[in-house]
């Protein structure tokens, strides 16, 4: 393949990857949780998109506000029902709380749209313009640009709006942050339900790009997890960052002779750990918000 | 640092001492009068109760197992079923290439107990959750490559191994309930054994028990291979039982979970708790699947969300808050309201 296929392939997948682990990011961030039902609530997106494109013609992208919308709505009761209840219990429980909303929301799903790999066929799908031999499909680039706008749209709301200011400072310090007269049970809660909602704009555009079934929100949290931790739990944009490091070594690792496609898990395990041991605070080398 | 609520209960050290020491007894003999009742289940003769309770006891021995690491030491190793689907894959490759099974099932022993000490090297440097997701990554990425390379030859890692006769079936049950027992027993002496007050130590406050002198990575290697082993006996075990099998079942994470959720819904940390939480989750779980209902993972998800939330301790600790000594002079019906509303503390302790 040409190097600069490889180049627009890599990029394109990376700004996805970051959509994938911003909202994982936003909640392990502000709350110490990490959600092991963000890669159920990206499926779930998914197959929110692909009902409204179904059975009311709404195109992916447009309905994204939508999905994102009824995402917000389902992961602020989870977590005002559900995980404020521990949220002060060792991790352990709050991880297998997180693991236990993940089975139940992949089988609820796999119950009302059956197991069958589905897929959305947009009648532009595919179409794209070539800058010399290189390929860009309209559809890839404008999933990469929703996925820098969340990005930047996120960073603005964190730190310039006064909500935004008591997710952070909730996050610092939560027991200052309630001195301060914030709710830390509707702050975690709104936190929560927009790590959902990004889950549900990442799961639209994936609908829109590939086929998925229920049970392909498993991968995505192994991913969003290591996406994190190369970015590091810094800022928005360390997301960005992660989510491309992560779509190179995807792109390019199976490149190399020997090696040849189907290790995608094996990958993301192999890079997890290599930065685990080598640059235990991401590639930007910041310790997050706390 | 995973427990910090279990220390509420603490009376004077001698007391405590004593009491202590007729608690594990106590707790030995529960558990050996438990498992004594379930081995009586082949003399009724009825095959489909033998299936149910033969995968009853796995799953039992199973939590017990993830208990030494996930329950004694603290780590949260949710890809334990990697050395469970090791065991099956070496049992499995063993069968086929002639050898007899029990030769598969030690050799499955000691290969998990090796790859345990391997990913444990660099994995139990690990804390928190960069523990507990690099071990799921483990299992994931273990299932994937069995898979890819078609370990097993059936397609996708699928093996298929000739039908072990009809009695071996009571057999193959006898050696679960075995094999729990061993853990029971494992469990029993950890629990007073310098090893086992090293890994309590790591769970409460790893820093200090490093300041005190002990090697804390050591332990918890030792730990890790301490869990690995016998989850692969058991792979090995349901291997021969089941013989047809696939990456996608002796690695499904789910199994992972069970472990974790049946240490939880006991107690984790406990001698009884994996044998009272197996019991209590697996013969209601199985109950819905001979009605008929195709709800297994729904029934496991809600289980956990109920868990997590109304019984972090577990059973067992929420039973001894009931039971514990109140003020003398009470009367019996004071003595239950008190017990209740030490109960209902105890469950409202986590939130906001």
């Amino acid at each position: 393949m040409a190097f600069g296929q490889v180049l627009v392939n890599w990029l394109l997948l990376g700004s996805l990857y970051a959509a994938v682990a911003l909202g994982f990011s936003l909640v392990w961030g502000i709350m110490n949780i990490v959600n092991l039902a963000h890669g159920a609530f990206i499926v779930v997106g998914a197959y929110i998109a692909f009902w409204m494109y179904r059975q009311l013609h709404i195109d992916p992208y447009i309905g994204i506000p939508i999905t994102m919308a009824a995402l917000f709505i389902i992961g602020w009761i989870v977590q005002y029902v559900a995980i404020n209840r521990v949220i002060r219990a060792p991790f352990l429980v709050t991880f297998l709380l997180t693991f236990g909303l993940d089975l139940l929301i992949t089988d609820l799903v796999q119950q009302i749209f059956s197991s069958d790999l589905r897929s959305i066929n947009t009648t532009y799908a595919g179409n794209g313009f070539d800058i010399g031999s290189i390929h860009i499909a309209f559809d890839g680039l404008t999933a990469a640009a929703i996925a820098v706008l969340l990005t930047a749209a996120l960073s603005y709301f964190l730190s310039r709006t006064r909500t935004g200011n008591a997710i952070l400072a909730t996050g610092m310090d939560r027991d200052a942050a309630r001195l301060m007269g914030i709710n830390i049970g509707r702050t975690y809660a709104l936190t929560f339900g927009i790590g959902a909602a990004l889950a549900g704009a990442a799961g639209a555009m994936f609908a829109e790009l590939y086929p998925f079934n229920p049970s392909a929100g498993g991968p995505f949290t192994l991913r969003a997890f290591v996406i994190v931790v190369l970015g590091g739990l810094g800022t928005p944009w360390g997301v960005i960052a992660g989510g491309l490091a992560f779509g190179f070594a995807e792109t390019v690792i199976p490149l190399f002779p020997g090696i040849g496609s189907g290790y995608d898990d094996a990958i993301a395990f192999a890079v997890l750990v290599a930065v685990l041991v080598f640059r235990p605070n991401g590639l930007l080398g910041k310790a997050f918000y706390s | 640092m995973v427990t910090d609520l279990h220390q509420s209960a603490v009376a004077s050290p001698t007391l405590e001492k004593t009491k202590e020491r007729r608690e594990w007894l106590r707790s030995l003999l529960i558990g050996l009068v438990i498992l004594a009742a379930i081995a009586t289940i082949p003399a009724y003769g009825d095959p489909s109760l033998l299936h149910t309770w033969t995968l009853i006891v796995m799953y039992i021995v199973l939590a017990q197992s993830w208990n030494f690491i996930g329950g004694y030491t603290g780590y949260a190793a949710f890809g334990n079923v990697a050395f469970f689907g090791i065991g099956s894959y070496s049992v499995g490759l063993l069968v086929l290439v002639g050898l007899p099974f029990w030769v598969g099932l030690i050799v499955g022993g000691i290969v998990a107990g090796i790859f345990a000490l391997l990913i444990g090297l660099p994995v139990l440097r690990l804390r928190g959750h960069y523990f507990a997701i690099a071990t799921l990554g483990t299992a994931e990425a273990l299932r994937e490559f069995i898979a890819v390379k078609d370990i097993g030859g059936g397609g996708g890692g699928l093996m298929s191994l000739p039908l072990p006769s009809l009695d071996a079936y009571p057999f193959l049950f006898y050696a679960f309930v075995g094999l729990s027992v061993v853990c029971l027993l494992i469990t029993v002496v950890l629990v007073h054994s310098k090893f086992g007050y090293a890994l309590i130590a790591i769970r409460e406050n790893e820093q200090a028990a490093e300041a005190l002198g002990i090697y804390t990575y050591w332990y918890k290697v030792g730990a890790f291979v301490l869990s690995a082993v016998p989850t692969a006996l058991a792979g090995g075990l349901y291997a021969y039982w089941a013989t047809g099998f696939d990456p996608g079942t002796v690695f499904d994470r789910g199994i992972s979970i069970e472990m974790v959720l049946l240490t939880f819904l006991g107690g984790t940390g406990t001698i009884l708790g994996p044998i009272i939480g197996g019991i209590l989750f697996e013969t209601a779980s199985f109950q819905f699947q001979t009605s008929g209902l195709n709800l297994h993972n729904t029934l496991l998800g809600l289980s956990i969300v109920l868990v997590t939330i109304v019984l972090p301790q577990g059973l067992i600790r929420l039973f001894q808050e009931f039971t514990r000594r109140s003020t003398p002079g009470l009367t019996l019906a004071n003595r239950f309201m008190e017990g209740l509303r030490r109960v209902r503390r105890y469950i409202t302790a986590n939130g906001i």
